[in-house]
């Protein structure tokens, strides 16, 4: 089998440049198969994986931009008093642009020493932590954000009209944190210009998972009558609504990535026909040495195989680096979606690539089995 | 060795039905190198194809070797083939990307052979056509001689008592066509191998031990007196 291997790729360099042209056209595909996959798949875990079963966010009613949710951060208190809240912890966010956007900069302002509670999973990897204590305008930076913008500890930037100190730069096991930046509360109040006392919004942790409803409808009726009335849901479903538009162009992409398949399947197929065509008499050659049908059959397959598999890997390879070099993000109201793509994703692809170019191939494989032995020889 | 007995052959052209042979009686014994000549359209290519199983007779009994291979079904027939016939083409048929020594080695990649018992045996057969020093060369850097060379010694590799050639020194010159008629010979007298040889040319008859000559589908009991070409 593997000398019926090392012959079909042998004669996959017998037609140098149609082989070359089928493998960038499969690549193409490809890239765009990874890209499309990689959009899938970070999306996916921001809207899953991340949400927590215990926390609910607590927005103003009919706001779906950090700009425009405003809410007094004296509601805090208020909350806190509902049966079945554990915590709660108001947050301020600044972003740039509250459409969709693929470079999206965020600010969270979180209240001096209650980021280990909001975040407890991030680790800070470069700079230490008596910067970010010490310093009033001191931001931790994630790290995507900081290999995007060029960015180490101390350096100075400017952003959404803040100018912040870089203490440190961090690492969270969510992707999308690692596209933001953490500064103090009460600085990017005031630094953002909407004053002392005003948030964005409340993360409030429950007691258990089933407080998750009658809490987050106490808070809602709450605060019904009042001048900022709010909308309260669990985290999980907050991320789902706020992603709404990034889930509705990500699942257009899906026809991106069919029309990928399509193009990769119509290529090698092509290819593997025109080369079946062109070997008709050599077919019958093999077949009167006493090649059976499916070795023959093995033959075209494999070829259609490595076509499929080497467009993968230049396709799947290109993508996946040019994605990690980019490390896009991707925004929409505020939601913020790191696309950084995963090896699985590449080797998922390199896979589908393989496999798409073994079913290209089926067809002319029974087309160079069928044919009569003495006619092709004649031909 | 070939026992072919009340043979035909015809198949379907339009509407018409095609006989190229028709009710043919034949015997090669073991170890003969005979010639089958005849003008195109005589039915010898149809014959060799039936004696080398790559097309089966619609009528008759054709044995080789005890085996009455026109009961095979093409499964049986493609195993067949690959163990007792060896088929020499007139123009080669060569794999242009592979060197001489993995030309003949294609047959054996079908078997169980090792890596090392497959290079042994092609170099052996390489040697025997005289090859040897030749064995990484790839077709396009050897002569139309040379080539018709490996194409036997391809046909040699897995040791088969039947070797059947169309035309095999159709594309040579006088001299390179010559070695590989002293060549068949040998294959014949030494190596004990059974030759069916077609071929328009009566200059390549004369190697072999008899000839035979069909027209119209039949075989001729006297020579006739048609030209070469």
């Amino acid at each position: 089998m593997i000398a019926l291997l090392q012959l079909a790729a042998k004669q996959l360099l017998r037609h140098r440049l149609r082989t070359i042209l089928t493998v960038c056209g499969v690549a193409s595909g490809m890239f765009l198969f990874t890209a499309v996959e990689t959009l899938q798949q970070s999306l996916g875990e921001a809207t899953e994986a991340s949400a927590a079963d215990t926390t609910l966010v607590v927005y103003r009613e009919n706001r779906f931009c950090p700009m425009t949710s405003q809410l007094p951060e004296y509601y805090a208190d208020e909350i806190r008093r509902i049966d079945g809240v554990r915590e709660v912890i108001p947050i301020k966010i600044s972003v740039n642009n509250c459409g969709a956007s693929l470079d999206v900069i965020t600010f969270r302002g979180v209240p001096e020493g209650l980021l280990q509670k909001f975040a407890p999973e991030i680790e800070i990897i470069e700079g230490g932590e008596g910067e970010w204590l010490k310093r009033g305008d001191a931001a931790l930076v994630g790290e995507q954000f900081a290999k995007r913008r060029g960015l180490s500890p101390g350096d100075k930037f400017d952003a959404v009209g803040i100018t912040v100190y870089v203490a440190g730069i961090i690492r969270s096991p969510f992707p999308q944190d690692n596209n933001v930046a953490y500064v103090k509360l009460e600085f990017l109040q005031q630094a953002s210009k909407t004053g002392l006392g005003i948030v964005t919004q409340f993360n409030v942790r429950v007691k258990k998972a089933a407080d998750l409803k009658p809490v987050a409808e106490a808070i809602d009726e709450r605060f019904k009558s009042d001048q900022k009335p709010t909308n309260t849901r669990p985290e999980k479903a907050f991320f789902a609504e706020t992603a709404g538009q990034l889930i509705e162009l990500i699942g257009f992409t899906r026809w991106l990535g069919l029309a990928a398949v399509i193009a990769v399947v119509t290529l090698v197929a092509n290819a593997i026909s025109l080369m079946v065509r062109s070997r008709v008499k050599e077919n019958a050659v093999l077949r009167t040495l006493g090649y059976p049908s499916r070795a023959i059959m093995f033959l075209v397959l494999s070829e259609g195989g490595l076509l499929g598999m080497m467009g993968g890997l230049v396709g799947a390879g290109l993508a996946w680096s040019f994605l990690r070099w980019q490390s896009f993000t991707m925004g929409s109201e505020g939601h913020t979606l790191a696309i950084l793509p995963q090896v699985s994703t590449a080797l998922f692809a390199i896979v589908a690539a393989l496999l798409l170019g073994i079913i290209a191939s089926v067809h002319p494989a029974l087309v160079a089995i069928r044919q009569p032995i003495v006619k092709s020889l004649r031909s | 060795m070939i026992s072919c007995k009340s043979i035909s052959k015809s198949y379907r052209k339009g509407p018409n039905l095609v006989t190229p042979l028709e009710d043919l009686n034949l015997e090669v014994a073991r170890g003969e190198f005979l010639a089958l000549m005849g003008p195109s359209g005589s039915g010898k290519t149809t014959l060799l194809n039936l004696i080398s199983g790559i097309d089966s007779p619609t009528a008759g009994s054709l044995k080789i070797d005890g085996e009455d291979i026109a009961s095979f079904s093409r499964k049986e027939l493609t195993h067949w083939r690959a163990r007792k016939v060896g088929y020499i083409f007139q123009l080669y048929h060569l794999i242009p990307v592979l060197t001489a020594l993995e030309n003949v080695e294609l047959p054996l990649l079908i078997t169980s052979l090792t890596r090392a018992e497959r290079k042994e045996k092609a170099e052996a057969a390489l040697k025997i056509v005289g090859l040897e020093d030749r064995s990484h060369h790839t077709p396009n850097e050897l002569s139309g001689g040379q080539e018709q060379r490996v194409a036997i010694a391809r046909a040699l590799v897995s040791d088969p008592a039947l070797l059947v050639a169309d035309e095999p020194t159709g594309d040579l010159d006088r001299e390179s066509a010559s070695k590989i008629l002293d060549l068949l010979k040998s294959l014949s007298s030494e190596h004990g191998k059974t030759i069916v040889m077609v071929t328009h040319d009566a200059r390549a008859a004369a190697a072999a031990d008899r000839t035979l000559h069909l027209e119209k589908g039949q075989l001729l009991e006297n020579e006739p007196s048609y030209s070469n070409s």
